[in-house]
């Protein structure tokens, strides 16, 4: 995976490219092979998508991380960025190009970020952004084991947190209590991009641009959906398929991985 | 194509819910409305010669470097998809960069070659729309489709496609590296995603480009009116 994104790596591809990845262990923590329950699935799909072992940051990326990145990467700074790259509320919470200011404190979570931006920054650190069934795996993950379902109030408290309007300045990023993994902030700071958000097909659907599998949405509305309860995943879903890769969200930051 | 009106009534319930999710953008972003071609190339001069001869040349108000000779280096605007510095190969092994398609209108889509269903609709929607094009000019537009099925669809595999689908000299069949194909398809808005049985479910979407590599237009669907994109198209050539 990170092999292919580096010598994949085209349009962001810099000199930060060049790189040697990142020692795993410097704030992150090591996920276990395991596997993940895709929301959606066509009827011919495993209800479990196996998920190879990874390395994921142990809590989101701080201000002050992303302001070293814009520092070291000057056409990542607010004032240069390609209107492709990132939409006009880059960054916008910052006091200016290269001065977070007291909207955007150091030690909480960089948000308004493109996946374009997120995707750069991943790449600086010799890492890239998960993949959704990776985010999935460790976020299904309780605070005492691997199944936060299983857990009383698991799924009341992520409901809670969607139910809080964002607040005006985030509060530290890692200051949550860490699941079962040693993840913190998975659930209940920010939203969080993942490599591959695009593949959440539903809001095209409805606008009928997408040629889904036939066998995909079939017949009865919710007979593909994996457990019609999980309300916070079928929120990330819509989440992930409403957004594009410039868009900028004030609630919307990242964490990145590393495979092994 | 079927639609399963229950699961996106409860995702669009779920873009209404207040809290985190309200900064949620409510839709992609519309197609950028047509703008007039920045540059008529002189009658006759081809279609690569300098653009905007100084006589002609308006005092640019758009930002967009127009009037420059194509290809000469002259900087891309800043939103042109030109951008994108990855190489990509043609199905016949010629490496390709995108910033090689600028100074001429291009349309855009994302394909793979062995779709079983709806790229070959989406291919006759690019040829019907190739006719709507006045003649001599209609040359002058490319096509191009760019697999995001780099594992099979080899060089060999995008010329077997073109046989197959009688595309002619005017196409452009391009397979790159799985990054650069997630960041144009990202750049494009095209959602895609394999399934168990390798097929892929994508968006049916085409994007008429400038002679910068801006998006002027998008058309999604198939089997649609492909009218107003060829009306778009046919005000960018020559």
């Amino acid at each position: 995976m990170l092999t292919a994104a580096l010598l994949g790596g085209a349009l962001l591809a810099r000199a930060e490219d060049l790189l040697p990845p990142a020692t795993p262990g410097a704030g992150m923590v090591p996920i276990p092979v395991g596997d993940y329950a895709p929301l959606l699935r066509t009827k011919d799909e495993p209800a479990r998508v196996p998920v190879a072992a990874f390395w994921l940051d142990a809590r989101p990326v701080t201000n002050a991380e992303f302001l070293e990145f814009v520092r070291a990467h000057p056409r990542w700074r607010r004032s240069a960025v390609s209107p492709l790259f990132a939409d006009a509320g880059y960054l916008a919470d910052w006091a200016g190009d290269l001065e977070l200011g007291p909207k955007a404190p150091a030690g909480s979570p960089v948000v308004r970020v493109s996946w374009f931006a997120a995707r750069a920054f991943a790449r600086a650190q010799g890492k890239r952004l998960p993949t959704t069934a990776e985010w999935e795996r460790a976020a299904a993950a309780g605070i005492s084991g691997p199944e936060g379902a299983a857990e009383p109030g698991f799924n009341a408290t992520i409901l809670a947190w969607l139910a809080r309007p964002t607040p005006e300045r985030f509060p530290a990023a890692g200051a949550g209590r860490p699941n079962h993994f040693g993840v913190r902030d998975l659930h209940g700071l920010v939203w969080e991009w993942v490599d591959d958000f695009n593949t959440a097909m539903v809001t095209g659907e409805s606008r009928g641009d997408t040629g889904l599998e036939r066998t995909l949405f079939c017949g009865a509305g919710a007979a593909g959906i994996r457990d019609t309860s999980d309300y916070p995943a079928f929120m990330r879903a819509g989440f992930r398929s409403s957004v594009r890769a410039n868009y900028t969200v004030p609630n919307l930051g990242f964490r990145c991985a590393l495979s092994p | 194509m079927t639609t399963p009106p229950a699961i996106c009534c409860a995702l669009l319930l779920a873009a209404g819910v207040p809290g985190a999710f309200a900064a949620t953008r409510p839709s992609p972003a519309p197609p950028v409305a047509p703008t007039p071609p920045c540059c008529p190339a002189e009658k006759g001069s081809g279609g690569s010669a300098p653009c905007c001869p100084a006589e002609a040349a308006p005092a640019a108000k758009t930002a967009a470097p127009c009037c420059a000779d194509a290809g000469a280096g002259a900087p891309l605007s800043a939103r042109s998809l030109y951008q994108l510095e990855a190489q990509w190969t043609d199905d016949a092994g010629r490496a390709v960069s995108l910033a090689s398609l600028r100074g001429r209108p291009v349309v855009l889509a994302m394909i793979f070659a062995s779709c079983e269903y709806a790229c070959p609709v989406l291919i006759d929607d690019l040829k019907r729309l190739r006719t709507a094009l006045p003649e001599p000019s209609r040359d002058q537009a490319r096509v191009v489709l760019v697999s995001f099925d780099p594992a099979r669809d080899t060089p060999e595999a995008l010329a077997a496609f073109r046989v197959r689908l009688g595309l002619g000299a005017t196409w452009t069949l391009l397979r790159g590296a799985e990054s650069p194909v997630q960041e144009l398809a990202m750049l494009l808005g095209v959602k895609f995603k394999q399934d168990a049985r390798g097929q892929f479910a994508h968006s049916n979407l085409f994007t008429v480009l400038n002679a910068e590599g801006e998006v002027v237009h998008q058309h999604a669907g198939l089997l649609g009116d492909i009218s107003p994109a060829a009306k778009v198209v046919a005000s960018l050539l020559p």
